[in-house]
Parts: C-alpha cells; sequence; structure tokens
C-alpha cells in the first residue's frame, strides 16, 4: 500500500527540498521494475496452472457444436505452437513486449493482441476516471456535511443510503437499473451506445447517445466506491474538528465555512487522494460482472473469456498492463498525497 | 401439437433418398432475371456485372417455404465474444453441394446442379452449375474442389484427415471429369457419404477458392514468404495457409473476411474483433426464387457481440433480434419470452433439437480399474441404476415436465420411433434395483449403508459433470446421486468446466460422466454414438470405439458390441435407403437391449422467436448436431413490407 514507502513526520516539518522528491521518485520507479516483472511471472504462471489449454477448451465447444474432428485439432495445435515449456513461451513473449511492443497473438481471434485491447483500455481507463470523478463529486459534499451536521437528518439519511451502497454487490444494483430503465422507461440497455450506432463513426448524435448510456456503469461502479468515501470522509473529518487548531481559527475570528475547508477537510482528504492507484484495477478485475451484465466494452468481459479459454496472451497482456497501470497509478497518487499534505515527507 | 404432428408426418416415411439416379431441378429459364434495387443501382453505375452475367446458366430455383418475397431489411442477431461462430455457420455458412429438404426427410442438389450414385455406394458423380462464381466474381469449377482435394491430400497441410473423406483403405479418390463435373470414389461401399455431404462437414468441398487461397500455398506461390512475414499471427506458409484456409466451423474462418465464399451473404468485418459482426449480400449468390428474383431477399445480417446470455434476451424484449433460437430457446425463458411478445414484436416458432438423450448416464465401459469395469460392464448393474433412479421426479423437479422420461432412444417424431426401447427399464423400482445389485456380487454393505465392491471396499463411482448447454446437469446429478444412495451405491459427483471434463473423459480417466446423445431423430444414420461405439465422441466406451476405427488399437469388445459393428456396416454399405433403414433399426434394437448408456430425460425440441414480419422460414425447423439449419434456406427468409418492424 502507498503509506509504506511513506513516512508520515510531526507535522510541523515543511515541504523540503525538491532533490528528495526526485530522488523518491527515482527510487520509486527502480521500485518498480522487479514488481511489475513478478506480476508477469506470476500471471504467466497461473494463467497456465489450470490443466488444459486453448485447444481443450476449443476442442470441448467444437464436439458441442455439431462434431469434433481430430484432423482440425492437430492442425491447430501446430498452429498455435503449444506444447513448448512454459519459460520459453514466456521468455519468448516477454522479448517480443519489450523489444517490438508486440503482446503476442490471440488465440481465439487470430490477430494480434495489440489490435484488440487498446480500444478496450481506452474505454476502460475513460470509465474510471469518469467513475472517480462520480465518486468525488458525491462523496466529498456529502461526507463533509454527514461530518459537520453529526447525527442530524441528513446525516443519518446520507449513513443510510452510504450503508446501502456498500451492502448491495454491484451487479446487482446493475440488474435493478437495467430492469427500471428497460420496464419503465423503455430504453435499450447494454452497451454503451444504442443498437443503430453500433459500428457507425463518432458523430454528436452518438455522442449524446453515448451520454444517455454511460452514466448508468458510472452510478454502478462508482456506488459503492462513494458509499465508502462518504463514511471515510465523514470520520476522519470528525478526527479533525474538535482538534485545538480549529478552536484556535474559531477563537481568532475565522469564517466558519473558509475554516472548514482550508484546514480539517484538507487534512481528511487524504483517502480521496490514495484510491486512485486502486480505481483501475477494481474496474478491470472487480468489476467484471458488472461489465459483463452491462455489456460493456471494456477490458473486463475481454480478460473474462480470455481466462476461461485459456487464451494466454491476450489474458496476460492485460493483466500485465493494468498491474503496470496500476503500479503507475499507485505513484501518483502519492505524489499528490504529498502534496496536498505537507507533513508528508519523503524518505 | 399440430407443429409436432407436421413435422413427424414428413419424417415417418423415413429417408426417401431421393434418387441414385440423375436428378434435376427445375431449371430456372426466366432470361429476365430480377436483383436487389442496390445491386441494380451498382450494375448502372458500372460497379457490377448485371444479373444475368452474376448468375450461374441455371441457377438454383428455391421453392419458397411459405411465399415469394420481397427484398429488404436487416436480420438483426446477437452472437456471444468468443466461441460462437456456430451462430454464423448454421445461418449463413451451411451451403454444401447437396442439401437437406427443409423437414430433413430428403437429398436435394445445391451447389451441385444434380448428382449421380452408383448402385454399389462406391461411386458419386457432382454435376456444377456453369458459370456460377464466387462472392468476389471469380468463377466457381471443378478445379477449387480438385484444389481442396490437393490440400486434403497434403500431408503438411492435412495430417488428418476428416473422416468423411477418409475409409480404411485410404482417403478417397477424387477426379475431374471436365470443368463442372466431379466424381468422389471409393473403394467401399459408403452408404452415407451423400447424407454427410448433406450434413455440416459436408462444407470442406466448397469452400476452398483456389483463386484466393493458392497464393497462401508454397506450391503455388514461391514467393509466400514476403505474405508469411506480412501476417504477424504466422510464423511459416503452413501455419499461413491453415489462417486463411482454416476450417469453417472453428473461428479461424469467420475472422478472414476476405475469403472468397458462396454463401448467401458475405461477412464485412471478421468475428471477434468489433461489437458488430456485418454481413452483405453476396452479388453472386447462385439462388433464385420461381419468378426469377436473385436471393438473399435481405439485404444484410448484423450480429451484435454481447458477453451474456442474459443481454440476448433483452435485446430479444427490445425487438432487437430478428430471428434466433440460439442462446435463448430454452425452457427457462419461455415465461419471459411469451410476457414480452408484444413488446418485442415476435412470435416463436418451433425447433426440432430432439437428441437421443439430453441427459444420460454413461459409465465409462474401458475403465482402467478392474473391479469397477467389470462391474460396470455387467448388464444387471445398468439395469438396476435405471430401476433406482425416479426419471419422473428428475422432469418434475429440473426440467418443470417438460421431457419425456425415457431411455437413450429414438424420438416419437422419429421415424424408428419403438416405444419398447423408450421405456426398457425405466420404472422406478428401488426395490428391483437392490435386488439386481445383490445378484452381482453387491450385497454386502459398510456401516454407511454402502455396497461393497468383489474387493471389500466401498464400490464409488466418480460422475464428471459439467453445466452445460442449459440443461442444468449438476443438478440433475445430485439427484441421481441421493437416488443412487438410497440403493446403497456411492455415486460421488465432481463439478467442473467443460473443458477440463472433456479433457479428462477423452483421456479415458474417468468412471461415469452425465452427458447427452444424439440419434434421436433422421440423425441416427449419421450419428449413431450412442448405439454402437462409432465416432470421435464416444466415451462411454473409448477403447472400443477405437478398435472399431483401427482394430490395431484400443481395446478388443466383447462378441455382443463386435456384433453391433457389424449390425451397422448394414447401414454404410448400401446405397438403398429401405435397407439402411432395416439395418439402422436392427441397431438399435439390440443397443437399446445392452443399456449402453442409462437415459434419463429426452427433450421434446426447442424454440426460437422470429418477428411478426418474418416470412419464408422453416417451422418447424429440424436441426442437430450435423444438421446446420437455417442454412441452407436462410437466403429465402424476408421482411414482410421490405423492412424491420419499426
Amino acid at each position: 500500500m502507498s503509506s509504506r514507502h511513506l513516512a508520515v513526520f510531526l507535522w510541523y516539518h515543511p515541504w523540503r527540498a525538491t532533490s528528495a522528491m526526485f530522488g523518491f521518485l527515482y527510487r520509486r520507479l527502480l521500485y518498480m521494475i522487479p514488481t511489475v516483472f513478478l506480476i508477469s511471472v506470476v500471471t504467466f504462471v497461473i494463467i497456465q496452472l489450470p490443466p488444459g489449454d486453448y485447444l481443450d477448451t476449443l476442442a470441448a465447444e467444437l464436439s458441442d457444436s455439431g462434431g469434433l474432428d481430430e484432423g482440425t485439432m492437430q492442425a491447430l495445435r501446430d498452429q498455435y505452437g503449444l506444447g513448448q515449456p512454459m519459460y520459453v513461451q514466456y521468455l519468448k513473449w516477454m522479448s517480443q513486449i519489450l523489444f517490438h511492443g508486440n503482446f503476442g497473438i490471440s488465440f481465439e481471434k487470430n490477430i494480434p493482441v495489440n489490435d484488440i485491447i487498446w480500444d478496450k483500455l481506452g474505454w476502460t481507463f475513460a470509465i474510471s476516471l469518469m467513475t472517480l470523478l462520480f465518486i468525488w463529486m458525491t462523496a466529498l459534499p456529502i461526507g463533509i456535511y454527514s461530518a459537520v451536521r453529526k447525527y442530524s437528518a441528513g446525516d443519518y439519511i446520507a449513513t443510510f443510503f452510504g450503508f446501502i451502497g456498500l451492502a448491495v454487490p454491484n451487479f446487482l444494483l446493475a440488474l435493478v437499473m437495467m430492469y427500471v430503465a428497460f420496464k419503465y422507461f423503455g430504453q435499450s440497455v447494454g452497451g454503451l451506445v444504442s443498437p443503430q450506432y453500433l459500428g457507425e463513426p463518432w458523430t454528436f448524435d452518438k455522442f449524446l447517445d453515448l451520454l444517455a448510456h454511460i452514466w448508468m456503469p458510472i452510478v454502478v461502479v462508482g456506488t459503492s466506491g462513494a458509499a465508502a468515501l462518504i463514511r471515510i470522509m465523514r470520520a476522519n473529518l470528525l478526527d479533525e474538528l474538535y482538534r485545538p487548531y480549529v478552536v484556535t481559527a474559531r477563537a481568532k475570528g475565522m469564517s466558519e465555512f473558509q475554516l472548514l475547508l482550508k484546514y480539517p477537510v484538507r487534512v481528511a482528504l487524504n483517502p480521496f487522494v490514495s484510491t486512485i492507484g486502486w480505481i483501475l484495477p477494481t474496474l478491470v478485475s472487480g468489476e467484471i460482472i458488472v461489465a459483463v451484465v452491462m455489456n460493456l466494452p471494456t477490458t473486463g468481459p475481454l480478460l473474462l473469456r480470455a481466462l476461461l479459454v485459456q487464451d494466454m496472451y491476450l489474458a496476460g497482456s492485460l493483466i500485465l498492463l493494468v498491474s503496470i497501470l496500476t503500479v503507475i497509478g499507485t505513484l501518483v497518487s502519492d505524489l499528490l498525497l504529498a502534496w496536498i499534505d505537507p507533513r508528508i515527507r519523503y524518505q | 401439437m399440430s407443429k409436432q404432428r407436421n413435422l413427424k408426418s414428413v419424417l415417418i416415411g423415413g429417408v426417401a433418398m431421393a434418387s441414385l439416379t440423375m436428378l434435376h431441378m427445375g431449371t430456372a429459364l426466366a432470361a429476365d432475371f430480377k436483383e436487389a434495387p442496390q445491386l441494380a443501382d451498382k450494375v448502372k453505375a458500372g460497379q457490377l456485372p448485371s444479373v444475368e452475367e452474376r448468375l450461374p446458366k441455371s441457377p438454383s430455383v428455391m421453392e419458397p417455404i411459405t411465399s415469394v418475397g420481397e427484398y429488404g431489411g436487416t436480420l438483426r442477431r446477437a452472437i456471444l465474444g468468443g466461441g460462437d461462430q456456430h451462430n454464423i455457420v448454421r445461418l449463413i455458412g451451411s451451403e454444401n453441394l447437396v442439401r437437406w429438404s427443409p423437414n430433413w426427410s430428403s437429398i436435394e442438389p445445391n451447389i451441385a446442379e444434380s448428382f449421380e450414385v452408383s448402385d454399389d455406394a462406391t461411386t458419386f458423380t457432382f454435376k456444377l452449375r456453369e458459370g456460377m462464381k464466387w462472392s468476389d466474381g471469380e468463377p466457381f469449377t471443378a478445379d477449387d474442389i480438385m484444389f481442396w482435394y490437393e490440400v486434403l491430400l497434403d500431408e503438411r497441410l492435412t495430417p488428418s484427415k476428416h473422416p468423411n473423406f477418409v475409409e480404411t483403405a485410404g482417403p478417397v479418390q477424387v477426379k475431374k471429369i471436365d470443368d463442372t463435373t466431379v466424381e468422389f470414389k471409393f473403394e467401399e461401399p459408403n452408404g452415407l457419404f451423400l447424407q454427410n455431404m448433406a450434413y455440416g462437414f459436408g462444407y470442406y468441398v466448397v469452400n476452398f477458392p483456389k483463386h484466393y487461397l493458392a497464393q497462401f500455398h508454397i506450391d503455388h506461390n514461391p514467393d509466400v514468404q514476403k505474405l508469411v512475414d506480412a501476417e504477424p499471427a504466422a510464423a511459416d506458409w503452413v501455419q499461413l495457409f491453415n489462417l486463411k484456409a482454416g476450417p469453417m466451423h472453428t473461428p479461424i474462418f469467420w475472422q478472414n473476411a476476405d475469403r472468397p465464399t458462396l454463401h448467401p451473404w458475405h461477412l464485412k468485418n471478421g468475428y471477434g474483433a468489433t461489437e458488430r459482426v456485418v454481413a452483405e449480400r453476396n452479388p453472386y449468390f447462385w439462388k433464385v426464387d420461381p419468378d426469377g428474383q436473385q436471393l438473399p431477399y435481405i439485404d444484410q445480417i448484423t450480429w451484435d457481440q454481447v458477453e451474456d446470455v442474459e443481454a440476448i434476451l433483452l435485446k430479444a424484449f427490445n425487438g432487437e433480434i430478428d430471428y434466433m433460437a440460439r442462446h435463448i430457446g430454452r425452457p427457462v425463458n419461455l415465461a419471459a419470452l411469451t410476457d414480452n411478445k408484444d413488446r418485442g414484436k415476435y412470435d416463436f416458432y418451433q425447433v426440432g433439437d430432439i437428441p437421443g438423450s439430453q441427459t444420460a448416464l454413461m459409465f465409462n465401459l474401458n475403465n482402467a480399474d478392474p473391479v469397477k469395469n467389470e462391474i460396470v460392464n455387467n448388464l444387471d448393474f445398468r439395469k438396476a441404476v435405471s430401476h433406482a433412479v425416479d426419471r419422473e421426479a428428475i422432469n418434475d423437479i429440473v426440467y418443470l415436465g417438460a421431457g419425456n422420461p425415457v431411455q437413450t432412444a429414438p424420438h416419437p417424431l422419429s421415424p424408428f420411433y419403438n416405444e419398447e426401447w423408450a421405456k426398457h427399464s425405466t420404472s422406478y423400482d428401488p426395490e428391483k434395483a437392490g435386488a439386481l445389485l445383490d445378484s452381482i456380487g453387491l450385497d454386502k454393505k459398510d456401516e454407511d449403508g454402502f455396497r461393497l465392491g468383489p474387493d471389500g471396499e466401498r464400490f464409488t463411482i466418480v460422475f464428471l459433470v459439467a453445466d452445460v448447454f442449459g440443461w442444468q446437469y449438476p443438478d440433475v446429478m445430485e439427484l441421481v446421486a441421493g437416488y443412487a444412495k438410497d440403493v446403497g451405491l456411492d455415486f460421488q459427483v465432481r463439478a467442473s468446466d467443460r473443458s477440463r471434463l472433456f479433457e479428462i473423459v477423452s483421456s479415458g480417466e474417468h468412471d461415469a460422466y452425465l452427458w447427452n446423445c444424439p440419434g434421436g431423430l433422421v440423425d441416427a444414420y449419421a450419428n449413431p454414438d450412442c448405439y454402437v461405439p462409432r465416432g470421435q465422441a464416444v466415451f462411454w466406451a473409448p477403447k472400443w470405439a477405437a478398435w472399431g476405427a483401427d482394430p490395431s488399437t484400443g481395446t478388443e469388445p466383447p462378441e455382443e458390441i463386435k456384433e453391433l459393428f457389424e449390425i451397422y456396416r448394414g447401414v454404410t454399405s448400401t446405397a438403398d435407403p429401405a435397407k439402411q433403414e432395416e439395418a439402422l433399426v436392427k441397431l438399435i434394437d439390440s443397443a437399446s437391449k445392452q443399456l449402453l448408456t442409462v437415459g434419463l430425460i429426452q427433450s421434446n425440441g426447442a424454440f426460437g422467436i422470429a418477428r411478426n414480419n418474418l416470412r419464408n422460414h422453416v417451422d418447424p425447423m429440424p436441426i442437430a448436431g450435423q444438421l446446420w439449419t437455417p442454412a441452407p434456406y436462410t437466403s429465402q427468409f424476408y421482411f414482410e413490407g421490405g423492412d424491420n418492424l419499426p
């Protein structure tokens, strides 16, 4: 976790020389190499742990749907070069990525992984960012409100919905929202655009149609995160609100609103920033079910399918990329944290 | 019910294999062929030759299923993100030399203008249509079939060949007589060859456009290495060729939109890489209706890619699916689909998807464990299991009473239905089961009430089960294990995923598994997998099956199994339908007495949905593992009013 690399110093320590920051950055970037390397090895090994390979899956599917013949299987087995030792496959894969930016071939789709994933990663990234914004925009004001007006009716309502948001599984929320949209608004649900825009070039109408659809996954994925942050914000802020410095500032005649935002809220903001790094992996791996249910063009369903059929280069590449993004996201959130909170020092 | 009778009445006549001699379908005479408006525009603009030039001299004239149609509209479907290529294959892909009639009763010419079968069922001659063209406008001739044959014989490209095209003596002999005539010759009689060419796997022969594929073949293009270098998914020319000439029933075929075909619609983009697969009308399609209108009527087909079967249901409710049975035509969905019928503006059609058994207990009769092997090979043991399970209860609890509680046997709609086979040992009688088990030496029990085997250990059978086809196998198996326990049998249930199960059973390491059996209808001729251990997927007796294919491998079966092989030879060694039927009936009779598999439930077919203005689709539509319908009749579908309902 992020705080492992940081030391929280006594709060009167000032933000110090920028050289410390560069040293920190340099060290962190260095740490990332073995981390990512280990992730790639583990990924590759775990994907291959289940018995069988893509061809066994294919064989099973073919025999379901009209019969299987050995000839086809034999040709395919040669086609995919399965059967080499695992470390050879790993080394080939890695060297292609490092030296040629080539993530290998998807067995199932027979096209380079590169041609499949960037589009989907783009959507994943976009939805992640928007979800993050949604979480912040809801959690921040509500969290502040329910801390400042502790035990008021508003606080109870926020708390109530916060717990519900935490407790309801995302996919269930997705199903319920889809049902309501389908039943009462007659909307075409699932996917990010209506069927008539699928595969069409981007136009303003298509963009509007996108906006009409995209809020649903954002709300679904963001709800539990927002609920959690509301609770955290409230707790953190409650810790701060009764500190002597707040009392002092108030005694000096500072306006209540300015005081609130300038000091305790700023201190309580840490968890907001430190979650940046997690939102991406959450969306990619944790929300697969939501993406499957809502038929989103994100990496989740692609990864799920790739794992199910053991399309190992596709699955491996996705997990690797997401891991790298997570590592980078964690770094960014650590840097932001230090920027927001002067008490945190690089060491 | 009336529809069921309808299907029955056509099937009951047996397979009247239309002819053994020359068969001519009505040749279209009308010189004035008509074409779709878009194509006419293209012809006017000079982008396309005229319809007369595009059609063969004698196009295939399709008798309308209900009425002559009109052009226009898009047939909308949904497809899963991966592994769902049969969604495309069965809709547009299955256009072979010959085809089954819409009701699956006789064989008619299709790509071939006519065919001829020698009396001894060894020589099959197909006459092609003169002037017929691939979807890119290049001529389709006997040379394309000879190119397929060249690839078939090439050990580098086809190390192991499809069973349709090999016999004990080796691969079939294919000879080009002239540009439009091809002859297939076998050493021994091959009575099922014509059927096999009409079934799905007949596709091989007519899917090798030489003018396109030759460039990937080193014997035809010495510079092939350049193409290999340009293709990231191939390392040498063999891989490249296999990639470009991949089998139609695998995803590879549908990922390559460049490969010319003879299908009514041609893919515009590959399957898997985009959110929507689109297939456009093939301007060179070689079928016309009786009025001389070139088929297909419908402009294009789209498959929206979804990740989940439930998403297809939602689309259906919203009227975004025009014709589909795949994935959604299951009893569990019937209520929801009925509720939303008006909203989605669709109605149901009947799908004759009828197996020999939908849910059957399959003991591995070649068990590696000698103790278990001896017991499961005892007919009384299988009889005991059959009497121990309450089929009615399983049918009611799991399938809501929708199935028939019978053995693995032909369905009542089949021309060879026999109640005796279906009801054999199906009564629920635990006492009788117990007595039978006592009589075969399983009479001692341990303190938990489970029977001990002859070796003094508890007799345990491990059942593999996977949740496939939406038929709730794990639920059925739990019930079966309960019934087995009631009579003192220890059936352990191991749920696994399909590929794992497949891996175990294909290596023969299993005790038993739960699966389905083909052979409920006419497919019993070509797929008697559960009546005789013959075929690629016979995992209830893998070693006998291996022996049957090649007696130097596998294990020599006992006499009664050898006899089944012998009887089945009566089906394959003649082309006379009457003799074939006689042999098949004898085979099923003999096999069902042996309870090779213990059938539990047989389904009565499934259903599909078609939008209210979709016409000319076959209803009831027969379908089977090898019968890849609704193709080759999809090109006749049309929307009344020339477009989709709003």
